[in-house]
């Protein structure tokens, strides 16, 4: 009797404990996460300027018609749609394709690993700066290009062209993050048991047909994860489309949502509408990330 | 025989295409790095030589001087070491405390409390920066340290990675100490703490280099150019009317520097395998 006593106050005790470690992350995601959350979908509903002293209005579902009937809105979607798949593609099939060479290699995997990765190490800023110089109409891209193509003299208008200025983000992005899911594939691949392998060889499976017949059906928990978390990355491309625009580039071709909604706020102080466009974003991140979070978490079962 | 052989050719133009592909992938930075010794005329010259053929060191010293001369840019870098440290250390500092509640004790709503914290990585930060920014300019923390560094003290990723680490962490030690009549704090400080070692690393690294990195934020709260971050200087210099391509790259390699050099001292951690990816397996 006394002694489950004992134990009883020693749970009590540990419990408070527990509570007492956590705290801190409660009250510092309470006040910075779920707070702006819900401050952020609220002010949707209102009429809200920065920097204004009148008392914001009530105006219901207004902030919304005016968002998705407006052109730059859509185009701001497009933008942003087009990036992504523009992203998407190459890097997806890029990153596979040097990871399954990588696993192949004999010698040399660290160091191609580490070569393709150093872009990811980079500011996002810096590789905008970077290409910022070498998509000049005199710099080095289209001399490369002209090279492979045997054009001298010609500009491709790489910031300057609608389509052009699409492709360079396009082009910055892939660059910086080739090496990082190139790794992440790496790894998957690592996991697949050798014995599969080995016994397809047997078979006499060539390498493509072992890449295709039992690489990629095995590395489907990594090919899911990847292709979640590139969605999430691009849709929340910023730093290179700011640095465009602001070194000269069109705005209206790379004006992506994130862009958007800073503009929408800081230069035409129009709070509302900006909510407006965060809460759509929320609410594709959260199908996205919520796909994510079920994927690694069943990866981590399989494997 | 010839099955051998057409391996070989395989695995050979495998080697080829990756070889190309590092190459390409590498002449970026190379620029950056010659280009940052080049007077701007010869970065903008046909055909370009990869090797400056007139050196002009003075590049970095018009990096850190700026456009006007005010030597803004050493001002902030040290704005970037001193957020981006201090955000390194309290992340790692709070997310073991409350990774450390969440793997060791038992108590009720535990669950939801960590599936709560967990919920946070599924919103972007951009759709609360300017909820952020209001409450900060309510707080008065426009153009401050305070401003910069609070709202990054801890993230939902951390706290995972660490929860994760500790739940490792063997009980019967904890246990022992408390037999010992350890304090908790104390038990977590000298015991759990000190031993977080790998997985404090990573996540020290990792969050140090995301906000060496951060261009949104700081753009929003710390107008004032005494302020300003690393990204926000870069992208100001780059848009100004007379600046030169040289001194650009030189602003480029002195920003880069530091990460490359804490990324690549700890490869280990992140090549063969990222620590992104490790962590998130138990």
């Amino acid at each position: 009797m006394k002694r489950r006593e004992i134990v009883g106050a020693l749970e009590r005790n540990r419990s408070k404990w527990g509570w007492a470690f956590v705290a801190p992350g409660l009250v510092f995601f309470s006040v910075f996460s779920f707070y702006p959350m819900l401050n952020a979908i609220w002010t949707s509903f209102f009429n809200k300027r920065l920097l204004s002293l009148k008392k914001p209005v009530f105006i219901g579902l207004q902030n919304y018609q005016k968002v998705l009937g407006s052109e730059d809105f859509w185009n701001s979607a497009r933008a942003t749609a087009t990036f992504t798949v523009g992203v998407f593609v190459p890097l997806f099939i890029m990153s596979l394709l040097f990871a399954a060479l990588i696993t192949n290699m004999k010698r040399g995997k660290r160091f191609a690993q580490a070569a393709l990765y150093s872009p990811a190490v980079l500011s996002s800023v810096v590789a905008a700066l970077i290409w910022l110089l070498m998509l000049d109409p005199r710099g080095l891209a289209n001399q490369f290009v002209n090279w492979i193509s045997m054009t001298p003299g010609i500009d491709h208008q790489w910031l300057s062209s609608a389509t052009m200025v699409q492709v360079s983000t396009m082009i910055v992005y892939v660059w910086k993050y080739l090496g990082y899911f190139t790794i992440l594939f790496v790894t998957g691949i690592g996991k697949i048991p050798d014995s599969v392998n080995e016994a397809a060889l047997m078979d006499g499976a060539g390498p493509i047909r072992r890449f295709f017949s039992i690489t990629l059906p095995l590395l489907r928990p990594t090919t899911v994860l990847v292709s979640v978390m590139i969605l999430i990355q691009c849709m929340k491309t910023f730093s290179t489309q700011y640095l465009f625009t602001q070194s000269g580039a069109p705005l209206a071709p790379i004006n992506v949502i994130t862009l958007n909604i800073y503009n929408t706020a800081m230069r035409d102080l129009n709070i509302g509408r900006a909510s407006v466009m965060s809460t759509l974003l929320f609410l594709l991140m959260l199908g996205l990330t919520w796909i994510q979070l079920r994927t690694s978490r069943n990866s981590e079962a399989d494997l | 025989m010839m099955r051998k052989y057409r391996e070989t050719v395989g695995s050979i133009s495998g080697t080829i295409v990756l070889a190309i592909a590092c190459a390409l992938v590498l002449v970026p930075l190379v620029f950056m790095l010659g280009s940052s010794f080049m007077p701007a005329i010869d970065i903008m010259k046909m055909p370009y030589r990869w090797i400056p053929e007139v050196w002009k060191p003075g590049n970095y010293l018009r990096a850190l001087a700026g456009n006007d001369g005010s030597w803004m840019y050493l001002r902030n870098i040290l704005n970037s070491v001193l957020v981006s440290t201090s955000i390194a250390v309290s992340t790692v500092l709070l997310s073991s405390l409350v990774g450390y509640g969440l793997a060791k004790f038992r108590f009720r709503g535990r669950n939801a409390v960590f599936m709560a914290i967990m919920g946070t990585m599924m919103i972007p930060f951009e759709t609360i920066m300017i909820p952020l920014y209001l409450i900060a300019v309510k707080a008065g923390m426009q153009n401050s340290y305070a401003g910069l560094i609070v709202p990054f003290l801890m993230n939902a990723f951390g706290v995972f990675i660490m929860r994760q680490y500790l739940i490792t962490f063997p009980d019967e030690m904890l246990d022992a100490a408390r037999i010992d009549g350890c304090s908790e704090p104390r038990i977590f400080w000298d015991i759990v703490f000190r031993n977080a070692g790998p997985a404090a690393a990573t996540l020290a690294v990792l969050s140090f280099r995301q906000q060496w990195d951060n261009l949104l934020w700081p753009l929003l709260i710390a107008q004032d150019e005494q302020m300003k971050t690393i990204p926000a200087y870069i992208v100001k210099f780059a848009a100004e009317k007379h600046a030169d391509e040289g001194a650009m790259m030189a602003v480029a390699v002195i920003a880069s520097v530091p990460v490359f050099v804490l990324f690549f001292s700890l490869s280990k951690y992140f090549l063969g395998g990222s620590a992104v990816y490790q962590a998130g397996k138990e």
